[in-house]
């Protein structure tokens, strides 16, 4: 499996990124807000995103919104680490098209028993 | 002019939760400070500024070595190891704080937006806003360092 994790703090990227090396994922990339993610997207071919909310330039939301109105990407799961936990956070977050939602700050077993139940619902490979 | 006790209490929750889930170590709230009397010593300064129903700045304050020590705790490093990880990871504390503390009062009233963090590091310097603001420092005790989050709210 291959990750992208989209988020403003190199700090945060690290925490995602050690939680799945953990779980056996070595393959990941990094983007620093949504504009990059969609860069990144565009050469790079990926089985699950991880992203942020709060990001300057282009927020998470957005950056969502395009991975779903992109053909190449419609599909990915995509699972959101924010502190933005109201209820119409929640709500405005399904609608831009995300699948699993995690809330900062987490525990490294909540992070990674969330990454694992995001893994379980993602759609099995066809490549 | 006070903040009420419901606010600074959703911010000092919200300050506990984040030490307790990201940083693994115990910090122990003291007695809040009222007004602008009492500057905290800090080389380390995060802000997190929010408007809409609300308007005002989240600021975390810390020394340096406390500052290296949570980013260490945080990233699973040796305090001595860190260097240029410790503005994000400061950064990320105080947006940690202020997002929950967003969430919290969400809960009760119209959700206000956060914007991302600003870190400032330096020495003897001093951080100064307009009149028109009501504010309050709230002190922890993380071991034997003091680390401060101030609430500073505009036109209430
Ligand atoms: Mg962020």
């Amino acid at each position: 499996m291959r990750f992208l994790i989209v988020d403003d703090s190199s700090t945060m990227r690290r925490i995602i990124i050690n939680t799945l090396k953990k779980l056996g994922h070595h393959e990941c990339y990094e983007a620093g807000n949504g504009r990059e993610g969609v860069e990144r997207l565009a050469t790079t071919p990926v089985d699950m995103i991880i992203t942020d909310w709060n990001m300057p330039e282009m927020s998470g939301i957005d950056f969502v919104r395009a991975v779903r109105a992109n053909e190449a990407t419609r599909q990915l799961p995509v699972l959101m680490v924010t502190t933005n936990a109201a209820e119409e956070d929640i709500v405005e977050a399904l609608k831009a098209g995300v699948s699993n939602y995690v809330v900062k700050p987490f525990t490294p077993d909540t992070i990674k028993e969330k990454i694992q139940a995001a893994l379980r619902m993602a759609p099995s490979r066809t490549r | 002019m006070t903040i009420p006790e419901t606010v600074v209490d959703h911010l000092v929750v919200a300050t506990e939760e984040v030490f307790e889930t990201m940083v693994f170590r115990p910090i122990v709230r003291g007695a809040q400070l009222d007004g602008d009397a009492v500057r905290p010593p800090s080389n380390v300064v995060a802000t997190v500024a929010f408007a809409g129903h609300r308007r005002g700045l989240v600021a975390f304050h810390s020394s340096l070595a406390a500052a290296r020590e949570i980013a260490g705790s945080m990233l699973g490093m040796e305090p001595n190891a860190v260097n240029g990880e410790m503005p994000d990871a400061i950064g990320e504390i105080a947006n940690m704080i202020a997002g929950a503390f967003r969430t919290k009062l969400a809960a009760v009233e119209p959700a206000s937006a956060i914007a991302v963090p600003t870190v400032t590091i330096g020495s003897d310097f001093s951080t100064r806003y307009g009149s028109a603001v009501t504010r309050v420092l709230c002190p922890f005790e993380m071991d034997a360092q003091t680390l401060y989050v101030e609430l500073i709210l505009n036109g209430e």
